[in-house]
């Protein structure tokens, strides 16, 4: 068996990148060669990688098998197919000048399957795995053919629990690992997705979107520049290869309509342009149980199943991009414009009890953005990336309509002016920036450095038509946050290490009201600003001990800085705290993956971690003095000890499947509460109202070639468990509110029709349970719907 | 356990496997999945409702405890109570009934209500559900409650009058407060006080604005709004300007006597700016039997009395007697509360501290506006929780002398009330 070395991967990885690159910047004329890679079966081979023999070009085929290559000149070339577990293929071909030739291989599997061949057969998503950190990766060209969004894709990893207030477009909050909240934060490429406004978030962001989805427990490396305190998620956008166009709808349940239109057109010189829009509607119309009360008495009526009245949502956003590749002064330069809007009624608050019937949110998301990547930039190895983007979009709080409604529609009108909750019309812009600069130098095989900085701003104004004179609106709230990172990887033989540091900066401007002259009525502002300024480190370590057995070991310091929605409020539901200070967390993972083939084409992976965090000066929400809003504040300490794992299995292109279990034993480290020299009654209790016990399984079935050679039909299956949990300290009392253990079954069914188009039947929670989560608040029952999806080209 | 933790049938392997994990993982500080452990009950006619709230950061729900005897023994949050929904709640007993309010943050909330089985246990009878509120006392038998607005663009208080017997609100009304106060501010009612067959709600001025919403310019004046029962249509407003506003927020500071004299606490706590403003002291004043003005023969100056303590709020024991929480003027606001206790005689014109106490710099949290008086008007029941845990403290009104008696743990007490069990 040859020695199977990560680092010559890499090279060998980054290599084929410069020369797909290198051959793209070349061409002149097009002379193409394209086609689709089979195995035996004809079944698509994913991954496969192409070569033109003695030259520097290759590519890699696609989800689909098809591969498309442009070559420099025209001619007779050998292509070289290779892919991992199959025999090397050689063909030769003549191609002339502004030809396309079509030439298809079919692959026989290797007796000796994983000889030699892995170090060109690997796809992306192995090789992330790969990584000394504790990192997993959903692969969501797998996906696209469901109805998810990102935010449900991410709910199937182990470790991952995304909760959510209801239906299509209601609040998401993903905890990892014990952490939630801002503490967990979400990239797009690489670029933090902080500032993007309620129009462009995880929940209204469509899978086919996504290449991938790589979630970082514990432990982020330095290139993804932020202040996560528990992990971080990065989502991998589809790479731009090849001319595409397609578009799919699908429509469900409670008047749900979702689509989405993806096109790429390559031109000459390098020249791109990209579109991607998407728009989702749903009435979320759904029935819950509750107990309705009467409008006038108060009297409920018990265990009442009512329809969700006020609870529409839809999102329309499109993402253009226009730009060049593989020039001479740039490997990429892309100009980019996202705009977006999107409209929320909000049916609850916090608890089920509290109904509204006018209450609605708006928002916009206008946001210009520029993307620049250069390989040996300025120097030889050495990588360089920037990205910026600037959000001048809005949000807007409506609250005009003074009324008392309970849950079977009914309300009360007052006759004055005023809100269901607190009469507002408050629209305000963030005026958010960001900078992301990398750069990743690489002095030889087994040794490379990273530099990566970014830099944040926030400006936030605005103002509300029916209480224009308030001079609060006028007064700064101003952050700038800085976080660098440096970065040595160092990967000798059968090691990978990664040895970083990283320094979070923030400086928060902000305004106090007080009385200068102390006559009434007299109210000032004086403007203060706060610096915070931390050092954080950490380090990873994976080593392979056998081809098939790596094990992972990380460790960080690691702090959240607070985010601004904490700092200066989000004036709905936040009252903002401008006395926060950072949080930390010391982070430990020890995680072993194993990969066992036999008989073949069976396949099994076999990943597990084990985790310990330890945190101070968490920031937590509790309810603010006048009992209205929620405020941020650093409360206590955590201690967090888990457990996760998962086992896949596939069986060549037919049978997939897995299951993923996740423990965590989350507990409170506060020993002493402020003010007390007892010991807290909730010491060492496991923290409430977050499920510590969950678990996911899946499979698929594919029937290749079910009635003609490339229609094929797939059944799958997603099946979710998450144990009871209580609602309060579990310690406490004897009679107890607790949320009940859920499962939910989801099937659906896909034919694809000669890889152009495709039909999705999806139903969701397939038994109708009653699902719950945050505060008990009940999730959709039962639902269908239907996708079809057509690739164009 | 309103639901049980406990593995379905149907949960297949991926159940099995989360049990095994489970079994790995549990600690022994899991609460254990127990039925109610108490086998025997002694034929207990009443119980005292003890609310402890455990001191936590998060999480944190009320727990309702019963006891038989508040002079000894202890209880305990652990794994023993009936936990309340919803981190702010307060409680009030009439009619033999205990009702549990949820202050749902401006939103509409359950209240929960319970009587006491003949078995000596709380017995849920029934929910309903009520606006938040920010005065609430039993009117004969009624509860009535008022929702006060805090801000000038709605002038408005509400209020509900909710039928005990059928736990449902049999009539509501609006006030306009900007109306009621007529100087431009709002008036905002600190309490509720039935006095034969009228209510009286004391109010303070506020400008509900401008970022100093209880801020006011009218820092030196009483007033009490005098509305008939049960139309709730206003009557007068009695004014007064030896004093500050009579009570606080949240807070009862008039109370009727035996005889059917009526005295008003103020407390001496208006502000503007977020900086005391009232040029008038804390101070005891008096509406006689019948008569709806203040009696200009009345006035007892608490600072002076004290030497520089003013009340932060009271709770009456009877013939005259209030238990009063006393705090140095010097840090004064309004809503501190007071740690030193005293009784206060209002006849006497006399103020005596309690013996017995913990020191106040050691008073970490006490019980305000829910202590338990006895029958005969003779024993006011606090709730204290110093360093050292929470205790109820029995106040011999008469001696002015304290003794320590039940412990409860694991939290500390938010309210101590009686119920008599149903037959």
């Amino acid at each position: 068996m040859k020695k199977d070395i990560p680092g010559i991967r890499f090279f060998v990885l980054c290599t084929l990148l410069v020369l797909i690159c290198g051959s793209l910047s070349a061409q002149v004329q097009k002379t193409t060669i394209s086609g689709t890679v089979y195995d035996v079966q004809g079944s698509a081979i994913i991954g496969a990688t192409i070569k033109v023999q003695n030259q520097n070009t290759g590519t890699t085929s696609d989800v689909k098998g098809q591969y498309s290559l442009e070559l420099p000149q025209p001619g007779t070339v050998v292509l070289e197919i290779s892919y991992l577990g199959y025999e090397v293929q050689q063909k030769k071909i003549q191609v002339g000048s502004g030809q396309t030739a079509k030439l298809d291989f079919t692959l026989k599997e290797s007796a000796y399957a994983l000889d030699g061949i892995t170090i060109s057969g690997k796809t992306a998503l192995r090789s992330v795995k790969e990584k000394a950190f504790n990192v997993q990766v959903v692969d969501a060209l797998q996906l696209h053919n469901t109805t998810l969004d990102i935010g449900h894709a991410l709910d199937r990893i182990s470790g991952v629990r995304v909760r959510e207030n209801g239906g299509v477009g209601s609040q998401m909050n993903v905890s990892l690992n014990g952490f939630r909240g801002k503490q967990v934060r979400f990239f797009i490429d690489g670029i933090p997705m902080d500032n993007f406004g309620s129009s462009f978030q995880l929940n209204n962001i469509p899978i086919n979107l996504a290449q991938r989805i790589e979630v970082y427990k514990g432990v982020v490396p330095v290139g993804l520049g932020a202040d996560a305190l528990g992990g971080a998620v990065n989502i991998i956008t589809r790479p731009q290869t090849q001319n595409s166009l397609e578009a799919s709808y699908s429509y469900g349940s409670f008047n749900t309509h979702r689509f989405n239109i993806y096109a790429l057109f390559t031109g000459e010189n390098g020249f791109f342009a990209k579109i991607n829009a998407f728009a989702n509607y749903s009435d979320n119309n759904y029935k819950v149980e509750v107990d309705a009360a009467d409008i006038n008495t108060g009297a409920y009526y018990p265990k009442q199943n009512l329809e969700r009245f006020h609870n529409t949502y839809h999102n329309e956003s499109i993402i253009a991009s226009v730009g060049v590749r593989d020039k001479w002064f740039a490997d990429e330069l892309a100009l980019e414009w996202t705009a977006g809007q999107n409209y929320k009624e909000i049916q609850t608050g916090a608890r089920i009890v509290s109904v509204f019937g006018g209450w609605h949110r708006r928002g916009n998301i206008l946001m210009p953005a520029i993307t620049y990547r250069k390989k040996n930039f300025i120097l030889e190895n050495l990588d360089f990336r920037l990205n910026g983007h600037y959000n001048l979009g809005s949000e807007q709080n409506i609250d005009t309509l003074h009324r008392r409604y309970n849950w079977f529609g009914q309300y009360k009108e007052y006759p004055n002016a005023g809100g269901e909750r607190s009469y507002s019309t408050y629209k305000y812009g963030n005026n958010n920036g960001l900078v992301v600069a990398n750069l990743n130098y690489k002095l030889n095989e087994t040794h490379s450095v990273a530099l990566s900085n970014t830099t944040n701003t926030f400006n936030r104004k605005g103002s509300d038509a029916l209480d224009p004179n308030n001079e609060i609106y006028e007064q700064p709230r101003i952050t700038l946050k800085n976080i660098s990172g440096l970065g040595y990887q160092f990967s000798p033989g059968p090691w990978n290490s990664s040895l970083f540091i990283k320094n979070y900066y923030q400086q928060n401007k902000f305004a106090q009201s007080y009385n200068p002259s102390g006559n009434y009525g007299d109210v000032a502002y004086r403007n203060n600003t706060n610096d915070f300024n931390s050092v954080g480190y950490g380090v990873a370590v994976s080593r392979f001990f056998t081809e098939n057995l790596q094990v992972k070991a990380s460790f960080e310091k690691s702090y959240r800085m607070p985010e601004t929605g904490e700092l200066f409020g989000d004036l709905i539901n936040l009252r903002g705290n401008t006395d926060l200070q950072p949080e930390q967390s010391f982070n430990y993972n020890l995680g072993a993956s194993y990969w066992w083939t036999f008989r073949d084409h069976h396949n099994i992976n076999f990943n597990t971690n084990v985790f310990y965090r330890d945190a101070m000066d968490f920031i937590r929400p509790r309810l603010d003095k006048n009992q209205t809003m929620q405020i941020m504040e650093n409360l206590g300490s955590v201690i967090n000890k888990g457990l996760e794992a998962e086992i896949r299995y596939h069986h060549l292109q037919n049978i997939r499947m897995g299951v993923n279990i996740t423990y965590q034993d989350l507990r409170n480290n506060t020993r002493y509460e402020q003010g007390q020299t007892i010991q807290s009654a909730v010491y060492k209790d496991r923290i409430p109202n977050m499920p510590f016990l969950y678990g996911n399984a899946d499979a698929t079935y594919t029937f290749h070639d079910i009635w003609r050679k490339d229609h094929q039909l797939s059944i799958g299956y997603n099946g979710l468990y998450v144990h009871a949990f209580y609602l309060y300290w579990p310690s406490r009392g004897s009679d107890k509110l607790s949320i009940p253990s859920q499962i939910s079954h989801d099937l659906n069914v896909t034919f694809t029709f000669a890889n152009k188009m495709q039909w999705i039947l999806e139903c969701k929670n397939l038994l109708d349970k009653k699902r719950f989560d945050n505060f008990s608040l009940q999730k959709p029952g039962r639902s269908f719907s239907a996708k079809i999806k057509y690739t164009f080209y | 356990m309103k639901t049980i933790l406990i593995m379905r049938k149907q949960s297949t392997y991926l159940g099995l496997l989360a049990l095994f994990i489970l079994s790995l993982g549990c600690d022994k500080d899991d609460h254990p999945i127990t039925e109610n452990p108490d086998p025997e009950q002694p034929t207990a006619v009443s119980k005292y409702i003890i609310s402890a709230n455990p001191v936590a950061s998060e999480g944190v729900a009320d727990y309702l405890l019963t006891a038989e005897d508040l002079s000894e023994g202890t209880v305990t949050t652990e794994g023993n109570g009936v936990e309340q929904d919803g981190t702010y709640r307060y409680y009030v007993t009439h009619n033999n009934k205990f009702f549990s309010l949820l202050y749902g943050q401006g939103n509409p909330g359950a209240v929960t209500t319970y009587q006491l089985d003949s078995k000596g246990e709380l017995e849920k009878i029934s929910d309903f559900q009520s606006e938040t509120v920010q005065a609430f006392a039993p009117v004969n038998d009624d509860l009535l409650l008022t929702k006060i607005s805090r801000s000038d663009e709605a002038p408005y208080a509400y209020w509900y009058r909710l039928d005990t017997e059928t736990n449902q609100f049999v009539d509501e009304g609006q006030i306009n407060t900007k109306e009621l106060a007529g100087n431009g501010e709002l008036a905002f009612f600190s309490w509720i006080t039935q006095v034969e067959d009228k209510v009286f709600l004391p109010y303070m001025s506020v400008k509900a604005c401008c970022n100093d919403v209880f801020g006011t310019s009218h820092p030196d004046s009483a007033w009490i709004a005098v509305y008939d029962y049960p139309e709730m249509e206003l009557e007068k407003v009695i004014t007064d300007d030896r004093t500050s506003f009579i009570g606080r927020y949240f807070n009862s500071g008039l109370t009727v006597d035996e005889k059917g004299d009526i005295y008003a606490i103020s407390s001496g706590v208006a502000m503007n700016n977020g900086s005391p403003s009232t040029t008038k002291p804390s101070a005891v004043t008096r509406i006689k039997r019948g008569t709806t003005e203040f009696d200009p023969d009345y006035y007892f100056d608490i600072e002076a009395a004290t030497a520089g303590y003013y009340i932060t709020t009271n709770t009456y024991a009877g013939n005259g007697q209030f238990l009063v929480y006393m705090q140095p003027v010097a840090e004064k606001g309004p809503y501190a509360t007071g740690k030193s206790y005293a009784i206060l005689d209002v006849y006497e014109k006399a103020i005596t501290w309690i013996s017995g106490l913990p020191d106040a710099k050691s008073i970490v949290s006490n019980t305000l506006r829910s202590n338990y008086v006895s029958e005969d008007g003779r024993t006011v029941y606090i709730g204290i929780t110093t360093e050292a845990g929470s205790f109820v403290y029995s106040v011999d009104v008469d001696s002015a002398t304290a003794t320590r008696g039940l412990e409860v743990k694991g939290g500390v007490i938010t309210a101590i009330n009686k119920l008599e069990s149903t037959e």
